[in-house]
C-alpha cells in the first residue's frame, strides 16, 4: 500500500460517516421509525447530487479512458434502458419504509442542512481540479463495508422494512468498491508531488465532513430541544429576549413564536410542523425553523436532547 | 431627556477585597467609598432595577462574597427575575456558601484568574490564592453553574494565552474572557508595568486565532486594546445608556469610575428613587446621548459605534473629561498614547498594588 494511501484511509478510519452517532443509532436498531424514514426522505437529497457531481468530473477529464469509466457512475445512478438505476433503487427504499415514492422525489421536505451539505458537495467539485475531485470520491473506499453492516441491521432490527427496499444497499456492496479502486488508482498515480497528495488528502476531509455535516442535519431534526441551564427566557416581555450569562438575546416577533413551542417534549421536526401550520403562506417555513433553532444552539440558548 | 432602558445593573457590593491586584478597576480612593446597603436595600434597587428594564445584574466589588447579606440580595435579585451573575476571586467562599447561592437563584459565575501560572497568578494578585481559585470554579462546574474565567491580559501573561485557554478547558468553563487590562485606575498607575507592545498583542491575536478554530467547547472572548488600536472603546456600550453601576455607597453611576470625575453630582439609592438617579442625576446625562461631543466626534461617522469612547481615560489623560478619547488616532491629545506605546517596548517597571500608597 503507498503511503498516499495509508493516509486516505486513515483519514476514512477516523472521519467517515460510520462513525457518526446517528449512524452507530441506525446499526444499533435504536432509531425510530420517523428517524429512518427521514434519513431516507434527506439522503435522497444526496442520491440525486450525485450524477450531477459526476458530470461535472467528466467535463473535466480530457482522456477518454477515463470518461469511459466513469460515465459508468452515471449509469450506475440513472439506470439503463435493462437495469434500474441507484435513484430508482433508492425510492424503491422510500417506499419499503412507508414513504410516498413522490413526495419523496419532489425534494420538498429536505432539511435545509441536508441541503446544504449535498450542495456543498457539488460546488466543491464545481471549483476544484479533476485530481481535488476524484479524491473527494474516495469515501467510496469505506462504502463498501458500511452497506454490508446497514443490510445485516435493516434485517435484525427493521423486520418492518420490505426486504426489496434492500436492493440499493445491495447493488453498492459491488458498486462502490470497484469505483473506489478506480477512484484510488487514479489518485495514487497523478498525485505525484507532495503538495497534490496533501490536496487529496483535503478533498477527502473535506468529503468526509460534508457526509458527516448531512447526519448532523439529520440528528439535530430529530432531537428535542430544550432551554439550555443557563438561558433564562423572557418571552413573555413587552420586548421578548432570553438572558444568558453576561449577554442577552433579543427576539423577533417569529422567533419568540418559535421558542414558545421549545417545551422539551416537542422535536425540531414537530417545531417545525407547528409553525409551517400556522403560515401556510410562508415558502419553506419549516426549513427556516431548522436554521434558527441550530442558531440558537449555537449562542447557547438551547441545547439538544435526544427523546427519551 | 427620557431616559434609555437600562438592560444591565452592575451592583458593586463592597470595595473590600483580599487581593491586590496591580490591575484592580477600582477607585484609588476606594477606601473612602463605605458599604452603605444591606441585604434588603440591595433588594429594593434590584426590584426598581427591573421596573427600569433590567434583565441582568452583575454581583461585583470588590469581592462581593465579603458582604455579609450575599444571599439574600441574590434572592432579591431572583424575586426581582434579574438573571444574576456573581464577579468573583473565588477565594472567599466555600463550596457550601456557593451551593446556597445556587438555591438563591444564583445563575451564573465568573472567576478572575491571572495567570496560567500560579507563581505568576499570584505576583499579580499580590497574595497567594490560585490553588484556592482552581478549587473554587470546581465547585463551581460540580454544582452545575455556568462558568466564566476572567484573565485580565498584559505584557506578563500574553505569550501564555495558549497555555490559559487549556486551563479554561480544564476546569470547565464555557466563556474564557481574555481581557487586555484598560488602563485606568491602578492600571494606569502600572502603566509601564503593565502595557504590552503590539507585536506582543499581535503574536497573542494569532495564537488566539488559531485556537478558537480548534477549541469547540469554550467560547474565548478576546478584543485587542484601545491603546494600539487606533480607535476608542465603546465603553459601557456608551455613557448611561443601557448599563448602569450602583456603588458600595449607593452612588449610582454610569461606569465604574466615573465617580472620581471632577464637578459631576451623581445621586444616591436609597434617598432618591433609582429612576431618579438613573434619569436625571446631572452627572448622568453630562455625557448622555451627543450634545456634549468635541469635535472630531461630533461628525464622525463612528461615534454610532463608540459612543465617543472611555470619559475616564479623557480625564486621566488629558484633564478634560469632555476631550476627544486619546486612543483615537483623530484625537488631539493621542501623542500620549503613542508614546504609551513607545515606553512599551522599554523594560518593565516595580509594580504598584492596589491599597499601596
Amino acid at each position: 500500500m503507498s503511503d498516499l494511501e495509508a493516509r486516505l484511509r486513515a483519514i476514512g478510519a477516523e472521519r467517515y460517516h460510520h462513525r457518526h452517532p446517528f449512524n452507530l443509532r441506525m446499526h444499533a436498531g435504536q432509531l425510530s421509525r420517523e428517524e429512518l424514514q427521514s434519513w431516507v426522505a434527506n439522503r435522497y437529497y444526496y442520491q440525486t447530487r450525485i450524477p450531477l457531481k459526476d458530470g461535472l468530473i467528466l467535463a473535466k477529464s480530457g482522456d477518454p479512458a477515463f470518461r469511459r469509466d466513469w460515465i459508468g457512475r452515471i449509469h450506475d445512478h440513472d439506470g439503463t434502458p435493462d437495469r434500474q438505476g441507484g435513484l430508482e433503487l433508492w425510492l424503491a427504499l422510500a417506499r419499503a419504509v412507508g414513504l410516498d415514492e413522490q413526495r419523496v422525489a419532489s425534494l420538498g421536505d429536505v432539511l435545509p442542512g441536508v441541503r446544504r451539505a449535498c450542495d456543498a458537495y457539488v460546488e466543491f467539485v464545481e471549483s476544484h481540479d479533476l485530481l481535488a475531485s476524484v479524491a473527494s470520491s474516495l469515501t467510496e473506499l469505506f462504502a463498501g463495508d458500511i452497506m454490508g453492516e446497514r443490510i445485516a441491521a435493516f434485517e435484525k432490527h427493521y423486520p418492518w422494512v420490505d426486504a426489496d427496499g434492500l436492493r440499493y444497499f445491495r447493488s453498492r456492496t459491488v458498486q462502490a468498491p470497484a469505483d473506489a479502486r478506480y477512484g484510488l488508482a487514479f489518485v495514487v498515480e497523478h498525485a505525484r508531488t507532495r503538495e497534490d497528495q496533501d490536496r487529496c488528502a483535503a478533498a477527502l476531509e473535506r468529503k468526509c465532513e460534508i457526509l458527516w455535516g448531512l447526519l448532523d442535519a439529520i440528528e439535530h431534526a430529530h432531537a428535542v430541544p430544550r432551554f439550555a441551564r443557563a438561558a433564562q427566557p423572557r418571552l413573555d416581555d413587552p420586548e421578548p429576549l432570553v438572558v444568558l450569562p453576561e449577554r442577552a438575546v433579543k427576539l423577533s416577533g417569529s422567533a419568540r413564536e418559535m421558542l414558545a413551542l421549545v417545551d422539551g417534549k416537542r422535536a425540531a421536526i414537530e417545531i417545525a410542523a407547528a409553525v409551517r401550520g400556522r403560515h401556510r403562506e410562508v415558502e419553506r417555513v419549516a426549513g427556516d425553523v431548522h436554521d434558527f433553532l441550530d442558531e440558537m444552539v449555537r449562542l447557547g440558548v438551547l441545547e439538544r436532547g435526544i427523546r427519551s | 431627556m427620557s431616559a434609555p432602558r437600562p438592560y444591565n445593573l452592575i451592583a458593586e457590593l463592597t470595595y473590600r477585597c483580599p487581593l491586590r491586584c496591580v490591575y484592580c478597576s477600582n477607585p484609588l480612593g476606594y477606601r473612602a467609598v463605605r458599604d452603605a446597603l444591606d441585604g434588603a436595600a440591595w433588594a429594593r434597587v434590584f426590584g426598581e432595577a427591573a421596573e427600569l428594564g433590567a434583565v441582568h445584574v452583575g454581583l461585583t466589588g470588590g469581592e462581593p462574597t465579603l458582604h455579609p447579606d450575599l444571599e439574600a440580595i441574590v434572592a432579591g435579585a431572583a424575586r426581582a427575575s434579574l438573571y444574576s451573575h456573581l464577579v468573583t476571586a473565588g477565594t472567599t467562599l466555600d463550596r457550601d456558601g456557593l451551593a446556597a447561592l445556587a438555591r438563591a437563584g444564583l445563575r451564573s459565575v465568573q472567576l478572575s484568574i491571572q495567570d496560567a501560572d500560579a507563581t505568576a497568578s499570584d505576583e499579580i494578585a499580590g497574595t497567594e490564592c490560585f490553588e484556592a481559585k482552581l478549587a473554587f470554579a470546581s465547585s463551581v462546574r460540580e454544582l452545575g453553574i455556568p462558568l466564566t474565567l476572567n484573565v485580565v491580559l498584559h505584557r506578563h501573561n500574553l505569550a501564555r494565552v495558549a497555555e490559559i485557554i487549556a486551563l479554561a478547558q480544564r476546569l470547565g468553563a464555557a466563556r474564557l474572557e481574555l481581557a487586555n487590562a484598560q488602563y485606568q485606575g491602578w492600571a494606569l498607575r502600572n502603566r509601564t508595568a503593565l502595557l504590552p507592545t503590539r507585536a506582543q498583542l499581535d503574536a497573542a491575536a494569532r495564537e488566539v486565532t488559531r485556537l478558537r478554530a480548534e477549541v469547540r467547547d469554550v467560547e474565548i472572548l478576546f478584543v485587542l486594546p484601545d491603546y494600539h488600536r487606533d480607535r476608542p472603546k465603546p465603553c459601557m456600550g456608551g455613557w448611561g445608556r443601557q448599563s448602569l453601576v450602583v456603588a458600595p455607597d449607593g452612588r449610582v453611576l454610569p461606569c465604574h469610575g466615573a465617580a472620581e470625575l471632577p464637578g459631576l453630582e451623581f445621586w444616591r439609592v436609597p434617598e432618591r428613587s433609582l429612576a431618579e438617579c438613573w434619569s436625571d442625576a446631572p452627572g448622568m446625562n453630562a455625557f448622555r446621548g451627543e450634545a456634549w461631543m468635541p469635535l472630531p466626534c461630533r461628525d464622525c461617522p463612528e461615534r454610532a459605534v463608540d459612543f465617543g469612547g472611555c470619559r475616564c481615560q479623557a480625564f486621566a489623560l488629558t484633564g478634560d473629561p469632555a476631550a476627544t478619547d486619546p486612543a483615537c488616532s483623530l484625537a488631539p491629545a493621542h501623542d500620549v498614547i503613542l508614546r504609551a506605546r513607545e515606553a512599551a517596548a522599554e523594560p518593565a517597571t516595580a509594580f504598584v498594588y492596589r491599597g499601596s500608597q
